[in-house]
């Protein structure tokens, strides 16, 4: 059976949402795409903001907005007592967390189902057994699931720490139990380092985190990072949704995922999805979720952690398999079961997102808030862009500066990059400084091409030179027409003294150069 | 009209002399081309050159002059004699440095007092912005004679910080 497309028409039409008012406690582009999502299902929206976002595309696009607190996620979008008092004066049935926030985030979920709200996502229980790293790789050792070797319980000492890295021999990987995006973690490579990486990575987790907790795990050599999406409806059906490849990473960010990967074939993807379901059912996981695994050269998979959520890059996997993730959130939150099974999911083709974000690649990736003065977006057969930005819209400064993702599908990984490039070429943001470029640069790099990626790649690629592509001594293509732009918006001045930005802000500058013309008065 | 253009720091030489309906004669480097101009929107040039189009977007910035050329991004000034000599003027002051914000963000920091003395490299205030902290260093050896921001305070790329003498 195959029906790569439309799965979700599977469901009895026509459908009457028993959820028809969801609060979306989130922001930015996530905020907006469920949203759309809700509008999609007839079902009605509500936006929370802080002081920074009134004028923020989700709160525009939302039936309901209520505003939180002040700009500081600490006072508005982590407030879990503000967001629930909204959500009872707004007579909300259900909360959509996103990601990032209260996402991952037990007593919130909780806090919500004692208020007889439902959380869209798994039951609490269900996050506090898989969301700190240690309790999850137990219950991944209780699932047969594949993992690296180490501790499965946090370490009391740097000598207990030290017995660890013997048994499993170095390099090994501190991490902190409760940690994500990289904090808290020390690769160890020598016996006599561990003592002090053993310090500064509790210290670390203790101060990001609240919890100083520390296991200690062999290190994979340049390992690819590869996650499974996994969904499970509320009556013990669970199903994966093939893997999503995000080896492209600075500093234990992504910055590229894709979907497929180029290196998991069809009994490697049977292997590590039916062992991801396995996990999820013995968790007494629901809803949508994804387990990461590491990946060695010789195409082991290692678990690494689960993220009990929707992932930022989830439209890949929803590009591929033609399943709409949050629309499913919704309808398996309302205790539907799954519209299909697993035979019913095929792949088809294959996408790629980037994570367009405010920062200066040329700059050290320092941040680059502000307001985009203009703005180009791109379009066509293949792209989708999630993106909650306008042309006018001030970028805050006090959020992660994840501007949009720009996504390219197509049949092909070959003419997914070849889309990609096309849009990013379209593709302008000015006012603010972006890492549009450093995307170029990464999809025409031969080795991405090649899918020769773990994630390392991207470090070694920002340590070579960046040439740019007209830099062999011959003159650059955008000399002549830099110059001619320059020179026409110079002349098109209307006095002397405005500055060009306001000139060509007037269609006037136009008529008055004409005029001179006319007169013969341009010099 | 002649004007002089700094295109990603190197000089160049326009010459330029409208024509009919958009069409521009123009002299680049001092060669001749013909190029024919459509504003389609506030900030966005349609530029046609010997049959070569070229989209090009004025970035708008408060402060840089910038261009997008295609997928380029291009710095650009047009230089007059005037500005050469106010800007060699407003360089000098030996021994005077002014330190300035390398982003926008809020200063959350500050490490040195007015008048404190400083070593070249000591950190001087801390800036933050979407999650990210960057430290700021005292370029040289010297004393910090003026402090302008408290924390608190929104910055925006390149406003002056401090001044050390």
């Amino acid at each position: 059976m195959s029906l790569a497309y439309g799965l979700s028409n599977l469901y009895p039409v026509p459908w009457n949402p028993a959820l028809q008012k969801i609060l979306i406690a989130n922001r930015g582009e996530i905020a907006l795409r469920i949203v759309r999502a809700c509008r999609e299902l007839d079902i009605a929206s509500v936006a929370v903001y802080s002081d920074a976002d009134r004028a923020a595309l989700h709160v525009l696009e939302a039936d309901e907005a209520y505003h939180l607190g002040p700009a500081p996620a600490v006072e508005s979008y982590l407030r879990a007592d503000l967001i629930l008092d909204v959500a009872h004066r707004a007579g909300v049935h259900a909360i959509h967390p996103g990601y990032g926030f209260l996402s991952e985030n037990a007593d919130f979920a909780e806090a919500c189902e004692k208020a007889g709200i439902t959380f869209i996502g798994p039951p609490s229980t269900a996050m506090r057994a898989l969301g700190s790293k240690t309790s999850a790789r137990q219950a991944a050792d209780e699932a047969g699931m594949p993992r690296t070797p180490g501790c499965v319980h946090g370490l009391a000492s740097p000598e207990e720490a030290h017995d660890v890295a013997l048994s499993v021999g170095y390099p090994v990987m501190l991490k902190a139990a409760a940690g994500g995006g990289g904090k808290g973690m020390r690769a160890v490579y020598r016996p006599e380092d561990l003592e002090a990486a053993f310090a500064t990575a509790s210290s670390e987790a203790e101060r990001a985190f609240g919890s100083g907790e520390v296991y200690l795990e062999k290190l994979i050599e340049r390992p690819r990072h590869i996650e499974i999406q996994i969904l499970a409806d509320g009556h013990g059906h669970c199903v994966y949704l093939g893997e999503r490849e995000c080896s492209v990473q600075r500093r234990h960010q992504k910055v590229i995922e894709e979907a497929p990967s180029a290196v998991v074939d069809e009994d490697l993807r049977r292997r590590m999805g039916e062992a991801a379901v396995r996990l999820a059912l013995s968790a007494g996981y629901t809803n949508a979720g994804t387990i990461e695994f590491l990946l060695d050269e010789d195409r082991n998979f290692y678990f690494l952690e689960m993220n009990t959520r929707l992932q930022v890059e989830h439209p890949v996997t929803e590009l591929i398999t033609g399943v709409d993730l949050v629309h499913l959130q919704i309808r398996i939150a309302q205790g539907e079961p799954l519209p299909f099974i697993q035979s019913d999911l095929q792949l088809r083709g294959h996408a790629i997102e980037c994570r367009v974000y405010a920062e200066d690649p040329e700059n050290a990736f320092m941040p680059s808030p502000g307001r985009i003065t203009r703005l180009l977006q791109p379009g066509g057969p293949g792209i989708r862009e999630d993106s909650g930005i306008y042309e006018g819209w001030v970028v805050p400064m006090d959020y992660d500066p994840m501007l949009s993702k720009l996504i390219a599908y197509a049949p092909t990984r070959e003419t997914a990059i070849a889309r990609l490039l096309r849009a990013l070429d379209e593709y302008v943001i000015g006012g603010i400084r972006s890492n549009l470029g450093l995307f170029r640069r990464i999809l025409r790099d031969p080795e991405f091409r090649a899918a020769r990626i773990d994630t390392g790649y991207l470090d070694r690629l920002l340590a070579q030179p960046n040439s740019r592509p007209s830099e062999d001594g011959s003159e650059p293509l955008f000399v002549a027409p830099a110059m001619a732009a320059a020179a026409v918006l110079e002349v098109s001045k209307p006095a002397a003294g405005a500055t060009i930005a306001g000139a060509v802000s007037s269609a006037s500058v136009w008529k008055s150069a004409a005029r001179r013309e006319a007169t013969g008065g341009a010099s | 009209m002649k004007l002089q253009l700094a295109i990603e720091g190197r000089m160049r030489q326009v010459d330029i002399e409208p024509s009919a309906n958009g069409h521009w004669r123009l002299r680049l480097d001092g060669e001749p081309v013909v190029a024919d101009a459509c504003l389609l929107r506030p900030g966005v040039l349609s530029l046609l050159i010997a049959g070569q189009s070229w989209r090009v977007v004025l970035d708008g910035h408060p402060s840089d002059t910038v261009l997008h050329v295609g997928p380029e991004r291009i710095a650009y000034r047009v230089e007059d004699p005037r500005s050469l000599r106010q800007r060699r003027r407003a360089a000098g002051g030996e021994g005077r440095v002014t330190l300035k914000a390398s982003m926008p963000g809020r200063v959350v920091r500050l490490l040195i007092e007015e008048g404190d003395p400083v070593t070249a490299h000591q950190r001087v205030l801390v800036i933050e912005a979407m999650k990210m902290q960057n430290e700021l260093k005292s370029p040289k050896e010297g004393r910090v004679t003026h402090i302008r921001v408290s924390p608190g305070d929104t910055v925006a790329s390149g406003d002056t910080l401090a001044i050390i003498e």
